[in-house]
């Protein structure tokens, strides 16, 4: 095209009043000002304060004016907000032109990877989630933030960013006490459930006489699975529709390693007592000794081959089979993330309150007219091997990442544009639009105590501190890129009925620690692997901790009422 | 036959051995011959490649295959004990192909999420930006991708691009081949183009169309080579493997640039 383009024409003015700056910044703040009253409302700050922050950004973005710059991010709601809202505010208000683009979590990992190893300049920054915490600080490649913000980045630093008001600082920072990431947003791995259902009279009655206690929130698996089997078999129909007490998704695809790696190993108990993640042996069932991985087999120390990791995926598969509808089994993540919405559903073992803005639209069948759910979420119930202390499930961190191979100067410009979607003078908005919270001011307003009701349960979660109990993958983890594709790729054949759960998992520990050796010849160092020796099952089942030996009883199933169970989180 | 024969030459072996007659054992022998025979065959049987007309990375020029991924290629193999075969057939097609028939790979596709389980994978090859071009006398002020949601565009099947922007609610028009688009772009049929910037350039150069720069580069990919399923995982490494050095000593940078292609 011959016209001139938006962009270009913002360009120009930006440079034709850089020489007459007085009049540049008058049409940034202006620019500011109207965004801060038409877009950036609700705030925790007084307008006042919201300019000035954004009088900050005009001031420190003038070197970098006329820049565009490339970030990239999963597609969630709030990551949509900020390439469609957030980034076109910036835009007008600092000249710097972000393309924000929006892909599949997996994809933003292949391409962080093909950064690091082509050398090319992919993205100027990532949002990438903290499961790679592991891989960063061991890897020499991602920019240490807090050294970052002391020197190079010091006068591109907003200075009331206020780190310390971001819950989730532990989970971007390295053993060596290095912050790598800036959280995003973070969402959590929680119960969800049919509040209506479970509060019928008449199923309440029925459920008591068949299996000896209340329907409630399950506390364990076993108690999860007569619910499922409540639902699915003995109640079946509600309303005239099909109904059932189970839903998941098992399609041979990355996402389905998610599932496992992200929160049903941790749920099960494979790992050991310890926040954020299990020590020595975490939720993946790689043993660490100091920071260094030793192995995922029982044979070295680990438990990703163990007699809890074989329960999980046991339980995955029974319940799947028993209790899901039959799509399940075709289903990835984002397909079956609809599900829960249709009004179907009585429960599902953890669900990612990601998509708590997808299924508080109004006129969805679980919603009532009043604007409040019919569903809650609730802390998930944990698996026989599960003990007090330890992680209870995933909380997901998206997290600023900058590249060390990123010119200095973009990646200054991509640092303005990351504080600026995680200021407060856009942070709460952004909360009320993806719900998916990253500061503690944010959590604590009066604002989303006005909207708790009609989040389900989502405002009392990140008020306690189930926001610390539930965590991201940890640092035992060394190459998250690179051993995520072992889960979905091994465990989908024990799914599909090409082996048996043991020697399927057999053969992903074996993989694993193949992996952890070749990590450790090729890049040795402080925290690089190094395998333990080859020991019987027995040597390490018999020895404390994880991993754990085989447990033959199945505890009573156990239910609490909500509120209780809620409770459990303060 | 059993027993002993009188004219025969036949010595009975040693007791504890197998009783193995010489025609037996000159049929077995070339037996074993063939079978091996067979398996260098196999061994030797060169990897089907698929490839699609896309300038400057691939194209027929007469007879003879040129291009960045036809060069590519050859330096690929050259640094592997493998040989391959390379055909040009529409990609669409040629992913058909390559999810049902051992032997097959396809490039360059875009190495996405969805596609990540149907495929062995030999990445990255190339990184990809993709624009959005409006017509030459029209401009269409894009900041965001959010701000061409009230426009038709156009792309072609398989492209990956097209499947991105549909997925995202975007109205999307796919055609099979890419180049049809610059003459719908030009006639109006849609007011957007969604397009590869290398390809696209090439494109409009070779067909005197011009439609400038885009309004928005709005997307970026890894474009991989995507190889059967069950390809053996010590191809996949071999090929891997030579990739990487091939990054590491600084081949790739200089292809590009001999393509005049910015990494």
């Amino acid at each position: 095209m011959v016209s001139l383009s938006l962009r270009f024409m913002v360009l120009l003015l930006f440079t034709m009043l850089a020489g007459v700056s007085a009049q540049g910044a008058a049409l940034q703040k202006h620019m500011a000002e109207k965004w801060a009253a038409d877009e950036f409302q609700p705030s925790t700050l007084t307008v006042n304060e919201q300019m000035q922050e954004m009088n900050w950004f005009i001031k420190a973005s003038e070197p970098y004016r006329g820049m565009q710059i490339r970030v990239v991010s999963e597609r969630i709601t709030t990551h949509w907000y900020e390439a469609s809202v957030l980034a076109k505010a910036f835009f007008e208000i600092t000249g710097i032109h972000v393309v924000h683009e929006l892909t599949g979590e997996d994809d933003v990992i292949k391409k962080l990877s093909a950064q690091i190893l082509t050398g090319q300049n992919i993205y100027d920054a990532y949002i990438n989630d903290s499961d790679l915490i592991g891989t960063h600080f061991r890897s020499d490649a991602v920019v240490a933030l807090s050294d970052f913000i002391k020197a190079k980045g010091a006068d591109v630093t907003l200075p009331s960013l206020d780190l310390q008001d971001f819950i989730g600082l532990k989970f971007t920072t390295g053993p060596d006490g290095k912050l790598y990431q800036l959280p995003d947003q973070q969402f959590a791995n929680l119960y969800w459930y049919r509040h209506d259902w479970f509060n019928r009279k008449d199923f309440k009655k029925r459920f008591k006489s068949r299996y000896g206690y209340e329907l409630g929130v399950p506390q364990n698996w076993q108690a999860y699975e007569d619910i499922a089997e409540f639902f699915s078999k003995d109640i079946k129909e509600i309303d005239g529709q099909r109904v059932y007490g189970h839903m998941d998704y098992a399609k041979t695809d990355p996402s389905l390693g998610w599932r496992m790696s992200d929160a049903w190993f941790s749920m099960a108990g494979v790992g050991d007592r310890g926040l954020p993640n299990g020590l020595p042996v975490d939720e993946w069932g790689i043993k660490v000794e100091q920071c260094r991985p030793v192995g995922a087999s029982v044979q070295r120390g680990g438990a990703l081959n163990s007699p809890a990791a074989v329960y999980a995926v046991d339980k995955f598969k029974e319940w799947l089979t028993k209790y899901a509808p039959k799509q399940a089994s075709e289903l990835n993540f984002t397909q079956a993330g609809q599900w829960p919405g249709k009004g179907i559903i009585a429960q599902q073992i953890f669900w990612y309150t990601a998509f708590v803005a997808d299924l508080t639209k109004p006129g969805l069948a679980v919603m009532n007219s009043d604007g409040t759910p019919k569903w809650r979420i609730a802390p998930s119930p944990v698996g026989k091997y599960w003990q007090s202390g330890m992680k209870s499930g995933y909380q997901d961190a998206g997290s600023w990442t900058l590249l060390k191979n990123t010119p200095l100067k973009r990646q200054q410009a991509a640092w303005l544009y990351a504080q600026f979607v995680v200021s407060k003078t856009v942070s709460l908005k952004k909360t009320l639009v993806g719900l998916t919270p990253i500061r503690l001011s944010d959590i604590e307003s009066d604002v989303m105590s006005e909207r708790a009701p009609y989040l389900g349960g989502l405002v009392e979660f990140y008020r306690s501190r189930g926001r610390d109990v539930w965590t991201p993958t940890g640092t035992n983890v060394p190459d998250y890129p690179g051993l995520a594709g072992y889960w979905w790729q091994y465990i989908s054949q024990i799914i599909e009925g090409k082996v048996s759960t043991q020697s399927g998992l057999d053969n992903f520990a074996a993989a694993v620690d193949r992996h952890l050796a070749r990590l450790g010849e090729s890049a040795p160092g402080k925290c690089a692997p190094k395998l333990n020796p080859l020991s019987k099952r027995d040597f390490w089942l018999k020895k404390s901790g994880s991993p754990k030996a085989v447990i033959n009883e199945s505890p009573a199933g156990k239910t609490l009422p909500y509120q209780e169970a809620v409770n459990v989180w303060k | 036959m059993s027993g002993n024969s009188k004219n025969s030459d036949y010595v009975a072996p040693p007791p504890g051995l197998i009783n193995i007659s010489p025609a037996l054992l000159c049929r077995a022998l070339v037996l074993v011959l063939l079978l091996l025979l067979s398996v260098s065959t196999l061994r030797a049987e060169p990897l089907n490649i698929l490839t699609y007309e896309e300038s400057p990375y691939a194209l027929m020029v007469g007879k003879t295959q040129k291009g960045l991924l036809v060069d590519m290629l050859a330096e690929l193999f050259s640094r592997t004990s493998l040989r391959y075969k390379l055909r040009f057939i529409p990609l669409k097609r040629a992913i058909i192909t390559v999810e049902r028939k051992p032997g097959y790979c396809v490039l360059p596709i875009v190495r996405s999420q969805e596609r990540e389980a149907n495929f062995q994978w030999i990445s990255p090859m190339l990184v990809s930006r993709y624009g959005l071009f409006s017509q030459e006398k029209r401009s269409i002020p894009l900041v965001t991708l959010n701000d061409a949601r009230p426009y038709k565009i156009g792309s072609f099947l398989g492209s990956g691009i097209g499947e991105y922007l549909l997925d995202l609610g975007f109205k999307v028009e796919l055609t099979s081949l890419s180049a049809l688009n610059l003459h719908k772009l030009k006639r109006g049929r849609f007011e957007l183009w969604a397009a590869d910037l290398i390809s696209a350039r090439e494109m409009m150069r070779k067909q005197g169309i011009k439609f400038g720069r885009p309004e928005l580069v709005f997307y970026t990919s890894i474009r991989a080579m995507a190889c059967y399923r069950g390809m053996p995982a010590e191809q996949l490494s071999e090929l891997q493997n030579a990739l990487l050095s091939m990054y590491q000593d600084g081949f790739m940078k200089a292809l590009y640039l001999e393509y005049g292609v910015d990494m």
